[in-house]
């Protein structure tokens, strides 16, 4: 990883001075996180209130950017809240059951009256309330977003780059890297995020001579040796794993016991980036596995991922995960609280946060490979650039080179958004 | 037929897999008369146990040996606690009990263990039998030989041990064995102790060869329940030849475009195929 790539948080002056300070105490590891207003003081007036949408019951807990989320609000209302008034960050389960996503979705937007939703991380949710977002004008700053609709929704903007962006990453680094020229990506079969997340290596690939079929299996199934053994059948130079880490790795257990990584290079989208992952794969794939990252590594030494982790120290439960998830609600609560503080505290209502949030541009962190913005286009997915790592049989190794930018052809509108925006 | 081969070796270890499930199952109902859909959670909790003893750097014996243990401890506490007091129902409620003693078991096991992924490595899988480009590991071998050897032993216990006899008995009908003299606690015991070993065992094996999962594991008993039907859950030998057969047409559904992503149903629709011509047995079951 390239330092040049690490963007220093400047968008608060008091995050400049405390970063120099932190600078200054390079060898402390307990250092006293920064957030909003830093002052010191309790926030004690009207509280704001906050929502968020999680799947934390279901066959995933995708509920760790909330309770990152709710560690900075809680480090806020500490010092000083939000000009004085506190954040009362309300998150409801939606147990990754659209129907109730809904019902805890039009509560939060109807009855409690939210100014808007940060940190909400659900496979349901997006489809099911995006539209309803719209019409209420509500904004989300999201944490992490996975299916199709949480990309293409006007009220919707994600902070992490998503399946189908980290998976186009993925498959140019190992076009770069290994001179691929056929590829195989392999999905599970589940609506709303099926062949769509493995298109952009497809789309990228057609332009740039490069080969990439789809297997879309289906994720309950005991037998991944077939799955493996197809892929092979295929004669790929390399294979791209687009599933989630829980079938990624009796995957690849498969492929091993084909020997199949001494023939063909695997490389994943960002659900393998996870620290337990190099370990249960095993060192067979220390050097020929490797992954996207749609932030940057958990233990990087950027100021605003080091103010990230002891914020966690301090504010959150033990048992809160610091994975990449928590680092996408850190940054979301982050920026919500940076575009509140910016307003006037006695005129906090709902269309005037919406249309902050919109203006936010140039929001920078270390965690970011470049500033995240929200604008006001149809659909968002700001963040399309990430590094890339490599197993190196227990831990994950930041492949040399930095952050690379997805070219998906589908991020045309994206792109012509940004020129508008004038961030491009 | 070089295009299918591939996918016929991989399905003979996803056959092992159904198999030996199948037999696990039908090794309790001949013995206790109770369907136990808490056999795939026995063996899950087992070989999470085992991955924690391997993560300690502890000697692979122990961790087999432990596993087992473990899924055998529950199973009899299950058997003496909670089955007895429910002997004289009927027995749908008794089979739906232990849905019940899995699902608890399952959420422990997700609780305790996380999210976490995992992989269970045996020294088996480090080599196997090269077939042509596929290579059927060890371990795949030990699940396809473990379930002819469990059938027959298991069937020749039933058939040819007074154990067995006793166990058949009580199957048949708990009272009048109990009238006759039978000792019905000692036999309980060890039919839901075998079941439990079985369990482990089988829990270890699938999960290395399928993976290590709280929540497949236990449901991977539906699938199997497939190849108990079609034996109606009474032979062994059938019940073998029919996980090794679902298996092996579970993988090469693969090679069908358009049903591949959809192949799991492979075994409930070649037991709806089958069911109709065994009505009779059915309703007896």
């Amino acid at each position: 990883m390239s330092i040049k790539n690490l963007v220093p948080n400047t968008s608060n002056p008091l995050h400049v001075l405390a970063g120099f300070a932190l600078l200054g105490l390079a060898s402390a590891t307990h250092a006293d996180p920064t957030c909003g207003l830093s002052n010191g003081r309790p926030a004690t007036g009207e509280p704001l209130a906050i929502g968020a949408v999680v799947g934390k019951t279901g066959p995933d807990d995708f509920s760790s950017a909330a309770s990152a989320a709710a560690a900075y609000f809680k480090c806020v209302n500490q010092n000083g809240g939000i000009n004085g008034r506190p954040v009362d960050y309300i998150v409801a389960d939606d147990q990754w059951n659209p129907e109730t996503a809904t019902q805890v979705a039009s509560k939060l937007v109807k009855d409690r009256r939210v100014l808007a939703m940060t940190g909400s991380t659900s496979f349901v949710e997006c489809g099911a309330n995006a539209k309803m977002y719209a019409q209420e004008d509500v904004m989300v700053i999201a944490g992490v977003g996975v299916p199709r609709e949480c990309f293409n929704a006007k009220n919707y903007a994600p902070i992490n780059s998503g399946p189908r962006v980290s998976a186009t990453i993925a498959a140019m680094y190992a076009v770069q890297k290994y001179q691929a020229k056929k590829m195989v990506c392999i999905i599970p079969n589940i609506p709303s995020l099926g062949n769509w997340a493995c298109e952009g290596p497809k789309e990228w690939g057609a332009k740039h001579g490069v080969v990439s079929e789809t297997i879309a299996i289906d994720p309950g199934s005991a037998d991944a040796t077939s799955v493996m053994l197809q892929a092979s059948a295929m004669k790929p130079d390399v294979i791209i794993m687009n599933v989630p880490k829980g079938i990624l790795v009796p995957m690849l257990a498969a492929a091993e016991q084909q020997n199949l990584g001494k023939k063909i290079h695997f490389v994943s989208s960002a659900p393998a980036y996870n620290i337990d992952v190099p370990k249960a794969i095993g060192p067979y794939w220390k050097g020929r596995f490797d992954t996207n990252l749609e932030f940057q590594p958990l233990d990087s030494q950027g100021l605003d991922n080091k103010n990230w982790l002891a914020l966690m120290d301090k504010y959150a439960a033990k048992s809160d995960p610091r994975d990449s998830f928590a680092q996408s609600g850190y940054l979301a609560a982050r920026l919500v609280t940076e575009a509140l503080l910016k307003m006037d505290p006695k005129k906090i209502d709902r269309a005037g946060v919406s249309k902050a949030l919109r203006a936010v541009k140039g929001f920078k962190s270390d965690i970011l490979c470049k500033p995240f913005y929200v604008g006001d286009g149809l659909r968002h997915n700001a963040n399309n650039s990430g590094p890339m790592a490599s197993s190196n049989g227990s831990n994950w190794t930041v492949a040399s080179g930095g952050c690379l930018t997805a070219e998906d052809p589908e991020l045309a509108d994206i792109r012509a958004d940004e020129v508008k925006m004038g961030v491009r | 037929m070089s295009d299918y081969l591939p996918f016929l070796i991989s399905g003979l270890g996803l056959g092992a897999v159904y198999a030996l499930s199948g037999v696990g199952l039908v090794v309790l109902y001949r013995s206790s008369g109770v369907l136990n859909f808490a056999f795939g959670a026995l063996g899950a909790i087992g070989a999470y146990v085992a991955w924690s003893v391997l993560d300690a750097e502890l000697p692979q014996a122990l961790a087999w040996a432990v596993a087992l243990a473990t899924s055998m401890g529950l199973s009899l506490a299950y058997g003496r606690l909670l089955a007895p007091r429910l002997a004289h129902r009927d027995p749908t409620i008794r089979s739906i009990a232990t849905l019940g003693f899995a699902l608890i078991l399952m959420g422990f096991t997700e609780w305790f263990w996380g999210e976490q992924p995992r992989r269970l490595v045996l020294p088996t899988d480090a080599d196997g039998l090269e077939l042509g480009e596929v290579r059927l590991t060890y371990t795949r071998v030990l699940g396809l030989a473990l379930a002819l050897g469990m059938m027959a032993g298991i069937g020749l216990l039933l058939s040819k041990t007074r154990t067995g006899l006793k166990m058949r008995a009580l199957a048949n009908d708990r009272d009048l064995s109990a009238l006759l003299g039978l000792r019905v606690l000692q036999v309980d015991t060890v039919a839901w102790v075998l079941s439990g070993a079985f369990a482990g065992v089988c829990g270890l094996l699938l999960a290395n060869i399928v993976r290590l999962q709280a929540t497949l594991l236990t449901f991977l008993v539906i699938p199997a329940f497939a190849a108990a039907m079609l034996g109606r859950l009474n032979s062994l030998p059938i019940t073998v030849a029919a996980g090794i057969g679902i298996g092996v047409l579970e993988a090469l559904a693969i090679t069908l475009p358009g049903f591949a992503p959809f192949r799991t149903s492979v075994p409930f629709l070649v037991a709806l195929a089958a069911l109709p011509f065994f009505r009779n047995d059915a309703r007896k079951a």
